[in-house]
């Protein structure tokens, strides 16, 4: 496996690795995993929505597999929350086939319903009442039996850690924890399948990354079947699958992973003590390279080659920062243009990774 | 189809949250004395006999309709707030739920009503049967149910929050002071007497003085002597009468309303902050 090759390489030279590396071993247990069983839980089959004239989703099909964490991604309007909606029974279809857990999203209404939990992108908590009261309140909805309230309640203000919250009135709670509520709530009559319609949009850093985390464990512990909307880039890479979505249409559907090896290139920065010795196996091996004032920037078409320059040189290599290809570049390289409206995000981790490269420089 | 533990839940859910809100509380409880006390002394000029249980009968039924349309609207509010969407996202009959709403408004009303009609006994409402105790609750939470079909119906057609408190201020004014509760109907001119005869709330304020004030054994002219009743042109409409026509429109308010709620499409209905569907996408 040269990709692995590369990165061991990687990890020697650098003191923190980056994430994307713990996430691809997450993503080969994952695949592994996925090997094992392939029910496909949602099934959309030509799905479309029109809003009068206008057509937010364009005969989109595809399938989520059980046990999954799946992602939709997109900018703002590009039809993630109408599918949403519609999967979850709020929306009626123009046309197509939705199922879920083998229901109809459409004809059987109430089966769906019990068996998907969903978290909107807005709260949907009643605000007037506790966190318990919401949870009760929920679990005579969804007709859990009465023996297992208690339990289960206890259960889901523990897997969000908010056990000690119980008796609080929700408009109390800060955003993270109102958040970490509904998706307890979410979780309580133990769907199949559970929605998150940008569930971590508006939290702070430190939030997101908790969030994630809980959903994760349940994933985990539960084996339940996520699907998420949202817009941020790094939280989709942690996903099994991936959809990209633009204009109404699924543009790509694959791992991100997959995704990434397709669409992006990885890029290396290698600062080097003997430049022009470093050049000259370049050049040998053919690989193009762009020379700026203290490093080389090298866009990765072959790692055996690449490897094979290091190896020769590896006495007067000062720095390599390798920049794996993001779900951005695939969106970027995909329809020429930025994923998010506002990619203030994005552009504080390139001049992060800016930072890196000056400091490596010293 | 319907499920009684979702009803009770909801309903209990609807009573905790006017408890908790103590403020509105406190001036739902608070405004009907004020009430008695100024249009007790509008009734004495009408030359009305007792005419604090007069006054009394009338505040009542205006607090029960006031009351009862306020918390079945407060539909709106888990609209705007959000919650109706975690309600419509369950696998709950719409049909429970606005069962749900019907029953907390008519208890919360007929509550409302009982407290002020305890107070009476202070300022000189006396009762000579406990049976009428009965009847009373009996009438209020009917008046109440009725009403409250009035105001789901409302909120349910009026979409958003702000339009919706204009449409109730613009209604529920002018039904109170043309409906006999707070001023005889024979102080009116001709004009708006005329308009007061179109007043639901008109009949359900005859209904309940001719039971609150024990007058149901009295022919129709003694009644209308006594402004309990009244009468368009030569036409006296009993309280008999008055129960037919609120039971007829109770019906149309209650069913209107419940098909309206069980079809309306809430992703049209807009939420706080304008946030509009097309931006959801």
């Amino acid at each position: 496996m040269s990709h692995s090759c590369r990165k061991d390489k990687g990890k020697s030279l650098k003191e923190n690795p980056p994430v994307e590396w713990e996430n691809e071993f997450m993503w080969r247990i994952r695949a592994e995993r996925a090997r094992v069983k392939m029910n496909p839980i949602i099934e959309v089959k030509g799905f479309t929505k029109k809003y009068g004239d206008f057509a937010a989703v364009k005969n989109i099909s595809f399938t989520v597999d059980e046990g999954s964490v799946f992602a939709f991604l997109g900018p703002n309007g590009a039809g993630k929350s109408t599918t949403i909606n519609t999967l979850c029974t709020i929306f009626d279809k123009t046309e197509g086939e939705l199922f879920i857990a083998g229901k109809n999203a459409h004809t059987q209404k109430n089966q769906v319903r019990s068996a998907i939990g969903v978290v909107f992108q807005d709260s949907t908590l009643d605000k007037k009442m506790t966190v318990e009261e919401n949870l009760k309140m929920h679990c005579v909805f969804y007709k859990v039996p009465k023996n297992e309230v208690e339990e289960r309640i206890t259960f889901v203000l523990t897997l969000v850690d908010l056990l000690g919250w119980r008796k609080k009135t929700v408009s109390a709670l800060s955003g993270g924890m109102k958040r970490r509520v509904e998706i307890a709530r979410g979780l309580i009559h133990y769907p199949k399948v559970l929605f998150l319609d940008e569930p971590t949009t508006g939290l702070d850093p430190q939030t997101r990354a908790h969030v994630w985390e809980y959903i994760f464990r349940l994933q985990k512990e539960k084996n339940i079947t996520i699907f998420l909307t949202t817009h941020y880039m790094d939280e989709a890479e942690n996903c099994d699958k991936v959809a990209i979505m633009d204009h109404g249409k699924i543009i790509a559907y694959d791992t991100p992973f997959a995704l990434k090896k397709q669409y992006t290139k990885d890029r290396a920065y290698i600062t080097v003590a003997n430049p022009a010795a470093f050049e000259q196996s370049l050049n040998r091996e053919g690989i193009n390279y762009i020379k700026k004032e203290n490093y080389h920037r090298i866009d990765v078409d072959d790692n055996a080659k690449l490897l094979q320059v290091l190896a020769e040189c590896k006495d007067g290599i000062k720095d390599i920062e390798i920049r794996k290809g993001t779900l951005n570049d695939v969106f970027l390289e995909i329809t020429g243009r930025e994923i998010r409206d506002t990619d203030n995000e994005t552009k504080t981790q390139e001049t992060q990774k800016k930072q890196k490269i000056k400091r490596g420089r010293k | 189809m319907i499920n009684l533990n979702v009803i009770h839940s909801l309903w209990v859910r609807n009573l905790k949250a006017f408890i908790r809100n103590k403020p509105a509380l406190v001036i739902n409880l608070v405004f009907p004395f004020f009430f008695i006390f100024v249009f007790g002394e509008v009734f004495k000029l009408g030359e009305i006999e007792s005419a604090e249980a007069y006054a009394l009968a009338g505040i009542i039924m205006a607090t029960v309709f006031d009351s009862s349309m306020r918390i079945s609207s407060s539909t709106i509010d888990d609209i705007s707030s959000g919650f109706m969407k975690e309600v419509l996202v369950s696998p709950v009959s719409r049909l429970s739920i606005a069962i749900g709403q019907f029953a907390s408004s008519a208890t919360v009303a007929a509550t409302q009503g009982l407290i002020i009609f305890g107070v009476g006994f202070f300022i000189g409402v006396r009762i000579t049967t406990p049976l009428t105790i009965v009847y009373v609750i009996a009438a209020m939470i009917f008046t109440g149910l009725i009403f409250a079909g009035f105001g789901l119906l409302l909120a349910t057609k009026s979409k958003n929050i702000q339009t919706f408190q204009a449409v109730t201020m613009a209604i529920t004014m002018p039904m109170t002071f043309l409906s006999g509760a707070y001023l005889p109907l024979s102080m009116l001119n001709p004009a708006l007497a005329t308009v007061s005869y179109f007043n639901p709330l008109t009949y359900a304020v005859v209904f309940f003085r001719t039971i609150a004030l024990e007058k149901t054994n009295l022919p129709p002219e003694v009644l209308v002597s006594e402004r309990v009743s009244f009468e368009i042109g030569s036409f006296i409409v009993t309280p008999l009468m008055s129960a037919l026509i609120l039971l007829l429109l109770g019906a149309v308010f209650i069913s209107l309303a419940t098909i309206t709620f069980v079809n309306v499409d809430f992703s049209r209905i807009n939420r706080n902050k304008n946030d509009s569907m097309m931006e959801d996408i």
